[in-house]
């Protein structure tokens, strides 16, 4: 659990959040005891691949998982537990004081409707500005994602938008009401290389100017480099990593960590054998015992097939879930030459 | 290296007509097509890498097709030991079917749902004749353990297999007719990134042993720049750059490039900045802008690359870059090619 | 470096095999019923179906003829009991050719695309719009009746529906990279219509196939009835309705049974049909 040293409380503090869906195999974890916080002002990376859990941790603390999921934990806000809320306050939290955006926008757009329109809905749902109110916010909302002509694109339906202007639409949608946390589910994975470059400083630059705090959900570590403070693991469901972003790249404590910092090909070390990871992820329906991640991990022993590692404070804000994480430090980072932000 | 070319691209264009609507039928205007590739040149040296990169709408996907044949190009052509691909017929054709062969990027596609690992192989290896029948079943086992799969495969369906095993069986029927080029069209992005990691070792492990040559086509440039020895920038159907991968990424003579640079993320943590790397958004390739295709987004732009199209020029070395600024980003004494008055 | 296969292991896949639609397994128990009385009808049948029993003329159903006898003393019970293995022929041989025929056209014409298809579509349209019915009437009463120029007539008309079934799915499988796989591995059109494209596109094929068989059971059944179809003394369902149709009100028997055969049949098919359908759709 983190420190009790830190001296701010956190804004978002989830606990052993878990979700899970009857299957025809039976009951399936899709996340599974996770615990982590975010700190008012700070970018919160979830790193992990397809089948970690992460998306599905977003929807879970959002209320967005329907049955046959159920959740199960805490998520705790401005002191209230959402899992817990009652319908009313929940909407009034959701898009309100919590904004979500998701990877593909021409879905999470509702297509039939001008995107004015759907800015004015959120603003109409948690403040209290009258209609000329709205619509100047309306305008100054595109003008702050950076959406030129925003007096005549208001008017344009999202199919009439590139798709990083949809994804900046959608974006203003959510900062519609000022919100303090952004969940944000892979919102650039789906956009060319330098778009993708312009959303992310947006998004880093709106919550400087905003306050924010925010979760952003991804799979690519260079992502993380570029815009999160700490970051947390993800693999089978599980964190298996938290920490700050310098430290965990310096001094991965985790065999999956240092796998995943390994994949990726860096600058200086062309055409040689990346540091791969043997295996596939397990199947949700069939993780092994003990740690999930033991059959791939080149550190395993005996007691890691038995008994699963818990979630363990090794450094002021830097957790991890392994039973041999010192072998892993001394096996030294991947990441050629890290320096803090 | 051997200089010995064995694929040359000459000025080919191709494009994509869209239905001719009504209203321009009546005004007499020929109807719009997405201009995918306009006079795309290079050579395919034997035995390197060469990687070509881009942002959606580049042409990369389009232009990997017509190299080998599953497009034909409007205009411009493809030359495969100095024959042009588009004059084979017949036996020659397959002939060169069986040399140059295609990776593709979806895992889940590019297998036939309702044939066998076996099948598939084995048909690759009779159709072409690579082996006698009696030999079939043993090939296929080498073929197996080449792309480390296990040897029970054989038996199974496509849909058993993980994404990043399905990616190792269209290597594997690649490389059952024994091609001696490859092009791999987006062969890892699909893949999660620990996956993307072991297919791409593999390919660079197949390349030494099996003395292939290899056009990868990606949009990722860390990839591209890891596994290539020339790389190829591609920007709204032309190639704006291409050199040697090292001179290329450390300092690129395209504003393009250095945009494309400065927006991938590197693993460094320390090293972020607020400046966006490129403004703007890509032109659609249905309404080319005149000119430089870049001009609406390059920084740098004068009144010139908004008249005249740049082509591709030396800058030393077997680097090329079609930009009317000859000078930029020469690495030398010269102040940072931003703060430099336009020429 | 080798991989461990993380690749469905035997056990799962045996489990999956359990897991048939209701549906599919309701259809194919009716229809294994159906093909075994086709099969070994004297196995079941009390009588011969063209024996006459003259002390049972018209009679109700009793403990010497369960459902009955008609107007000839025949065993209404053996009667429709043979009938099965008529009316499954009809049901096959109405269908299958122009399933076969059809399917192929279909592909041929998907992978062509553009002026073929056009063209085909309007071949299509101008067969589909005609009444079904009414045509098959039309062509037989030319040919003149019996089994055989019914089946001439309905293949005519048939092959249509599963050409334009499968050239839709051709059309969109084309598209798939296994299909460009192929020609970029320099197969010839031909093998990647047959061997690639067409077991992926038959599907929508033989859902419908399941249908059209019912459909072709009640087509043989109408023209049995108007004499067009099979002629009498054959036991056929048809044949029956149209000899019962006369004694309504004073033998019910005669018609009422051949006629919930019909229906049971039919509907066997049906449901296979619905569960080959949920079956393929799972798969996918």
């Amino acid at each position: 659990m983190p420190s009790a040293a830190t001296a701010t409380a956190p804004a978002l503090s989830v606990r052993n959040l878990t979700t899970t869906f009857s299957t025809p195999a039976g009951r399936v974890a899709a996340v599974d005891s996770v615990s982590f916080d975010v700190m008012p002002g700070e970018v919160l990376g979830l790193v992990g691949e397809s089948g970690s859990g992460k998306s599905v941790t977003l929807r879970s603390i959002m209320r967005l998982v329907h049955a046959p999921g159920e959740v199960t934990g805490s998520a705790h806000w401005q002191g209230r537990d959402l899992l817990t809320l009652n319908e009313r306050d929940l909407r009034k939290v959701r898009g309100g004081e919590i904004a979500m955006i998701f990877q593909e926008p021409m879905t999470a757009l509702n297509p039939v409707l001008p995107v004015g329109l759907q800015i004015e809905e959120n603003l109409h749902a948690h403040t209290t500005l009258d209609r000329a109110g709205r619509d100047r916010r309306a305008r100054e909302l595109m003008d702050l994602v950076g959406i030129p002509e925003a007096g005549r694109r208001l008017h344009d339906y999202p199919h009439q938008f590139s798709g990083g202007m949809r994804q900046r639409a959608m974006i203003a949608i959510s900062l519609a009401s000022n919100p303090r946390l952004l969940l944000a589910d892979e919102p650039t994975t789906a956009l060319d290389v330098t778009i993708q470059d312009q959303i992310l400083k947006l998004i880093l630059e709106l919550k400087r100017e905003l306050g924010m705090s925010v979760v952003f959900v991804t799979h690519d570590l260079g992502v993380v480099a570029a815009t999160c403070d700490r970051l947390a693991v993800m693999y089978a469901g599980r964190i298996v990593e938290t920490g700050p972003v310098s430290t965990v790249f310096a001094e991965p404590r985790h065999a999956y960590t240092r796998g995943l910092l390994g994949s990726v090909p860096q600058s200086g070390a062309e055409r040689t054998m990346l540091l791969s990871i043997e295996g596939t992820p397990p199947s949700l329906a069939a993780i092994p015992p003990g740690c999930a991640f033991n059959p791939r991990c080149s550190f395993a022993t005996d007691i890691c097939r038995t008994e699963r590692p818990a979630l363990l404070e090794i450094a002021p804000t830097h957790l991890v879930a392994c039973h041999h994480h010192d072998r892993v430090a001394a096996a030294g980072s991947p990441v050629a030459e890290v320096a803090a932000p | 290296m051997n200089t010995d070319v064995l694929i040359s691209a000459e000025a080919v264009t191709k494009e994509f007509r869209l239905p001719h609507s009504f209203g321009r039928r009546l005004a007499g205007q020929p109807p719009l097509a997405v201009h995918a590739l306009n006079g795309v040149s290079f050579e395919l040296h034997r035995g390197e890498t060469l990687g070509i990169v881009g942002e959606s709408g580049c042409g990369k996907s389009t232009l990997a097709r017509c190299l080998v044949r599953l497009l034909d190009c409007d205009d411009g052509k493809v030359m495969f030991e100095g024959k042009d691909i588009a004059t084979l017929a017949g036996a020659d054709r397959r002939a060169f079917n069986r040399r140059v062969q295609m990776i593709f990027q979806d895992p889940y596609s590019s297998l036939n749902p309702r044939m066998t690992v076996r099948q598939v192989l084995a048909e690759a290896l009779s159709v072409h004749r690579m082996r006698p029948r009696v030999e079939i079943p043993h090939r296929i086992a080498e073929l197996l353990d080449l792309v480390r799969l296990p040897a029970d495969a054989a038996d199974r369906y496509p849909h058993e297999f993980s994404g990043g095993q399905r990616q190792r069986i269209g290597i594997a029927r690649a490389l059952a007719v024994e091609p001696e080029v490859l092009v791999a069209d987006e062969l890892v992005s699909a893949l999660d990134v620990s996956v993307q990691a072991q297919v791409v070792n593999l390919l660079l492990q197949l390349q030494e042993q099996l003395q292939l040559t290899v056009v990868f086509v990606a949009h990722d440039l860390r990839l591209v720049r890891h596994i290539s020895h020339r790389v190829a920038v591609m920007y709204l159907g032309r190639i704006v750059e291409i050199g040697p991968t090292e001179q290329l990424f450390s300092a690129p003579r395209h504003p393009y490039t250095r945009a494309l640079l400065d927006a991938a993320p590197e693993l460094n943590p320390g090293h972020r900045s607020t400046r966006v790397a490129a403004r703007g958004e890509l032109p659609s390739p249905i309404h080319l802008p005149k000119g430089c295709a870049f001009n609406t987004r390059c920084p740098f732009a004068f009144d010139r690359c908004f008249v005249e199209r740049p082509e591709l020029t030396d800058r030393g070395s077997l680097h090329e870059a079609a930009c009317h600024l000859t000078e930029f980003g020469i690495p030398s004494a010269v102040p940072l090619a931003e703060d430099a008055p336009a020429p | 470096m080798t991989l461990t296969a993380a690749v469905t292991p035997a056990r799962v896949r045996r489990a999956r095999l359990f897991r048939l639609p209701v549906t599919l397994i309701a259809g194919g128990i009716i229809l294994l019923i159906s093909l075994f009385l086709g099969i070994f009808p004297w196995l079941v049948a009390p009588y011969d179906p063209t024996a006459f029993d003259y002390n049972a003329l018209l009679g109700p159903p009793s403990p010497a003829h369960l459902l009955g006898a008609d107007s000839f003393g025949r065993d209404v019970l053996s009667r429709v009991i043979y009938a099965y293995g008529l009316d499954l022929q009809i049901a096959v041989f109405a269908t299958v050719p122009a399933f076969i025929v059809g399917s192929l056209v279909g592909a041929l014409v998907g992978y062509a695309g553009n002026v073929v298809e056009a063209v085909f579509g309007r071949i299509v349209d101008a067969i589909i719009t005609f009444p079904f019915l009414v045509l098959v009437i039309a062509i037989v009463a030319v040919l003149g009746p019996g089994l055989n120029n019914m089946y001439v007539a309905v293949f005519i008309l048939d092959w249509v529906f599963y050409a334009r079934l499968v050239s839709a799915e051709v059309r969109v499988q084309k598209r798939l990279d296994y299909a460009d796989a192929g020609r970029v591995m320099g197969y010839r059109p031909m093998r990647i219509i047959l061997r690639h494209l067409l077991p992926n596109s038959i599907s929508p094929a033989i859902v419908y196939l399941m249908t059209d068989m019912a459909l072709a059971i009640l087509l043989g059944s109408s023209l049995g009835y108007l004499g067009l179809g099979a002629q009498p003394p054959a036991a056929e369902w048809g044949v029956q309705i149209a000899d019962g149709k006369n004694f309504m009100n004073t033998a019910w028997w005669i018609g009422v049974f051949p006629g919930i055969a019909i229906v049971v049949t039919g509907l066997g098919f049906s449901l296979l049909g619905d569960g080959l359908a949920e079956l393929l759709r799972t798969k996918k």
